[in-house]
């Protein structure tokens, strides 16, 4: 056949582009806070022992890089040791919300009719309710705790999962494609999940990524309020509330927590952000 | 007054993408860049304009009645802004796109005329200015109020043409200005630049990839393939007497060529026989809305028959055809495949009935699936094994390597290609081909039509083939339906139709088809 050769164009093998500088950086960070969140409580053991109480010590001694907090323990093994708990509940929520958001987005953007208008109800109703507000009056309620809190914020994420893979389904389903797969009859679960699903993907995963970064800031605010972990706990929030304190004694015990929440939730939107370009690439023209 | 093209390159960022062309136009001449896509006209025309994309950058020099043009330096906008508008403006080929659609057309058009007068107009000039250029272009005042989506397609063009002149360039660069419109605009479209040409005397490049529209219209002609001009020469001369082989294989491809000399892909049928039709349409409507889209169709394809259905968009072809296939319920009206009665919608039917190919063969493949993936599903479908895979691909003219490749790996033509096996897999009794060759370049055009008509030889399936384009209709179909406004004007044995069209509409669509009307270079009407 005599069909058309592009002179010039770029091989195949060009698109493996070299990871930007910013996102091999933050892709740095996110792998020590991985490993600080793994290993972690290793150190807060050693933190806890060294309680000696009311000794705030301000930052630069060698001992203690960033001083102590108001009960004397070491404000870096803290921050390390709170990494664990900044970590798990936002991924789990990213995870659990983006699980609700592609089953119920997938149901309402393709089947359209009862469902669509059902499920666009229900996520109507939960962007109506302020997230952290409801995470306080419920754990008022329920006597609060960790999971009670992941819990309730993966359901009042979800809505916005829903509505933005909702949105996909309807781009890609109004494509010839999946008329040629409706032309064979193929079943609606396999139209759905094995010929749409795929072709959203970049789009869950940036999403994704960035309710991890949200829900980073919405646990260490609950924290700071008082209403996420139990007091005692090593935990970002709650180190901001207890440092707020010794603010004077000890700024450190305020700035690290803070710049950590800052500088993770940065570094998880730039990978996300990464990820979901190369992500839309794939099946993308070679041009 | 001339415009000089001398050495120029286009180079990309993977190496030279343009060889060096040179030309020179004479005022009120036109000059023309044939090519498929991928040859490169379109970035030689960008480079004129200083919009080449990113990465890219040409050398060599342009010079439009003794002024050059900052080519060789893209980035330049300061120069850029003094010298497109008044020495060069671009026409693009989508009337749809290239206006803005939150503007009104009169708008759209002033702010041209102000950009190259270089100050604003008092409210009754700037009118004034802008009925003008209306006037210049056929169209009444009013259109000045407009937004572009009250118009129609031939009309936003219109306007697009108006706004490109509104500067009074010396050069105008035309980008398939009417490759975007349906047949019985286009004529009018490329007479109505024809006559503003002469007119003013103003330089034309006019960009297409198909001959018909060069044919009559233009002065000279430039040949590209591959980024290189293969042959160039006076228009008539070179299409009369080609002497690259790859001018005459795009002759010889090009539907219209194949129309005036009576030229077809497919075998003439045997008068139909009384063999029981495959499928039989009555009384087919369907509204959308208030709008009646369909109004009492009825249609008949006999078995392994070619049956052509031609219109206009928004005349109902498409809709009649995906009514056929069930992706659309029909009002009323009933459709019968093989003696059984199939009720409105995809759930009564089944892939062993009927395939669609669609028109667009970017979009009709799952783009993150395997051509292997793609065409297994579809075998699996009809209990087919995925070890027949290479069969199929032989069967549509693709080795079997393509299994493993993803649609963004492969051309326009080879997509259709996969389209068409994929249609095949189910062995339907009969394939829907819904405008499958309208997207491509004339020789894959071509190559596609063989491929089906071939078929049809081979394994006997009927196709009823949906097309805008009259020519095309006849280089394959054994007979042929012309719709209009959701109706059935005309239908009957393809050359019946085309040596005696009964309805004025499709002595329209014949005339277009065969260029009969196309205003001649030493005319200068």
């Amino acid at each position: 056949m005599s069909d058309i050769r592009i002179i010039g164009a770029a091989p195949a093998t060009r698109r493996r582009r070299r990871v930007p500088v910013g996102v091999a950086i933050a892709l740095g960070v996110l792998a020590l806070v991985v490993l600080a969140a793994a290993f972690g409580n290793l150190l807060f053991d050693e933190a806890m022992r060294q309680d000696v109480l009311s000794s705030t010590l301000p930052p630069g001694s060698p001992a203690h890089p960033f001083g102590t907090d108001e009960l004397g323990r070491d404000v870096l093994q803290m921050a390390v040791a709170g990494t664990a708990s900044a970590l798990v509940g936002p991924v789990v929520v990213a995870i659990g919300s983006m699980l609700l958001g592609v089953i119920l987005g997938t149901l309402a953007g393709y089947e359209k009719g009862w469902l669509d208008t059902l499920i666009g109800r229900w996520t109507d109703l939960l962007l109506a309710v302020p997230v952290l507000l409801a995470a306080i009056v419920v754990s008022g309620v329920m006597g609060g705790g960790y999971w009670v809190t992941v819990a309730l914020l993966v359901v009042l994420f979800s809505p916005s999962d829903i509505r933005i893979v909702r949105a996909g389904v309807l781009e890609q389903s109004a494509r010839p494609y999946i008329e040629a797969a409706q032309m064979l009859s193929l079943s609606r679960w396999r139209v759905m999940f094995r010929h749409i699903l795929p072709n959203v993907t970049s789009l869950v995963v940036t999403n994704m990524m960035l309710n991890v970064a949200f829900a980073l800031v919405a646990f260490s605010s609950l924290s700071f309020l008082g209403v996420g972990v139990a007091p005692g706990t090593a935990d970002w929030g709650r180190q901001l509330t207890d440092g707020r304190a010794i603010m004077f004694q000890n700024p450190a015990a305020v700035f690290l927590p803070a710049l950590l929440i800052v500088v993770v939730a940065v570094c998880v939107n730039l990978v996300g952000d990464w990820i979901g370009q190369r992500l839309s690439q794939v099946g993308e023209e070679v041009r | 007054m001339t415009v000089l093209l001398e050495g120029l390159t286009v180079i990309g960022p993977a190496g030279t993408m343009v060889e060096p062309v040179s030309a020179e136009i004479a005022p009120g001449a036109t000059l023309a860049l044939i090519g498929e896509s991928g040859s490169g006209k379109t970035l030689t025309a960008k480079s004129i304009v200083g919009l080449l994309p990113r990465g890219f950058r040409a050398t060599g020099s342009v010079t439009v009645a003794g002024q050059a043009l900052p080519v060789e330096r893209p980035g330049d906008d300061a120069a850029w802004r003094r010298a497109r508008g008044r020495s060069v403006s671009l026409l693009l080929q989508d009337p749809f796109t290239s206006l803005t659609p939150v503007h009104r057309c009169g708008d759209q058009i002033a702010w041209t005329v102000e950009a190259a007068q270089g100050h604003r107009l008092p409210r009754g000039a700037r009118r004034a200015a802008v009925e003008e250029r209306l006037a210049e272009v056929n169209l009444p005042a009013r259109v000045a109020d407009a937004f572009p989506h009250e118009l129609s397609g031939g009309m936003r063009q219109r306007v697009a043409i108006a706004a490109a002149l509104a500067s009074d360039p010396q050069l105008l660069i035309a980008d398939e200005p009417t490759t975007a419109l349906d047949a019985s605009n286009q004529a009018e479209i490329l007479d109505l630049l024809r006559r503003i040409q002469l007119e003013r005397r103003l330089s034309v490049i006019l960009i297409s990839h198909d001959l018909g529209v060069v044919r009559g219209r233009t002065d000279q002609v430039l040949v590209m393939r591959g980024g290189q001009v293969v042959e160039r020469g006076a228009t008539a001369a070179v299409l009369a007497a080609p002497e690259h082989p790859y001018t005459r294989a795009l002759i010889e491809a090009d539907p219209v060529v194949a129309a005036r000399s009576g030229a077809r892909i497919a075998a003439e049928e045997a008068a139909p026989s009384e063999v029981e039709p495959l499928l039989v349409c009555e009384g087919v409507t369907k509204a959308f809305g208030v709008r009646t889209v369909l109004d009492q169709v009825d249609l008949a394809v006999a078995p392994g028959a070619i049956v052509g259905i031609v219109g206009e968009s928004g005349s109902g072809k498409s809709t009649l055809a995906r009514c056929i296939a069930g992706l659309e319920r029909e009002d009323a009206g009933s459709i019968v495949l093989a003696g059984s009665a199939l009720a409105p919608g995809r759930g009564s039917r089944t892939p062993d009935q009927m395939q669609i190919v669609f028109q667009d063969p970017y979009s009709s493949l799952n783009p993150m699936m395997s051509i292997g993936a793609i065409l297994s599903e579809a075998l699996g479908v009809a209990g087919r094994a995925s070890s027949e895979v290479p069969g199929l691909l032989e069967m549509v003219g693709l080795p079997a390597e393509f299994a493993r490749k993803r649609p963004a790996e492969l051309s326009g033509g080879q997509r259709q290609r996969v389209a068409i096996a994929r249609a095949l897999a189910p062995e339907p009794r009969l394939l829907i081909c819904d405008e499958s060759v309208s997207a491509l370049d004339v020789s894959v055009q071509a190559d596609i039509l063989a491929l089906l008509a071939r078929l049809r030889e081979e394994i006997g399936i009927a196709i009823l083939f949906i097309s805008h384009d009259l020519a095309v209709v006849r280089m394959i179909a054994d007979s042929v339906t012309v719709m209009w406004d959701g109706r059935v004007v005309e239908s009957g044995p393809c050359h019946e139709v085309l040596e005696q069209p009964a309805h004025e509409y499709t002595r329209l669509l014949v005339a277009a088809a065969t260029r009969e009307n196309a205003v001649p270079v030493e005319g200068k009407d």
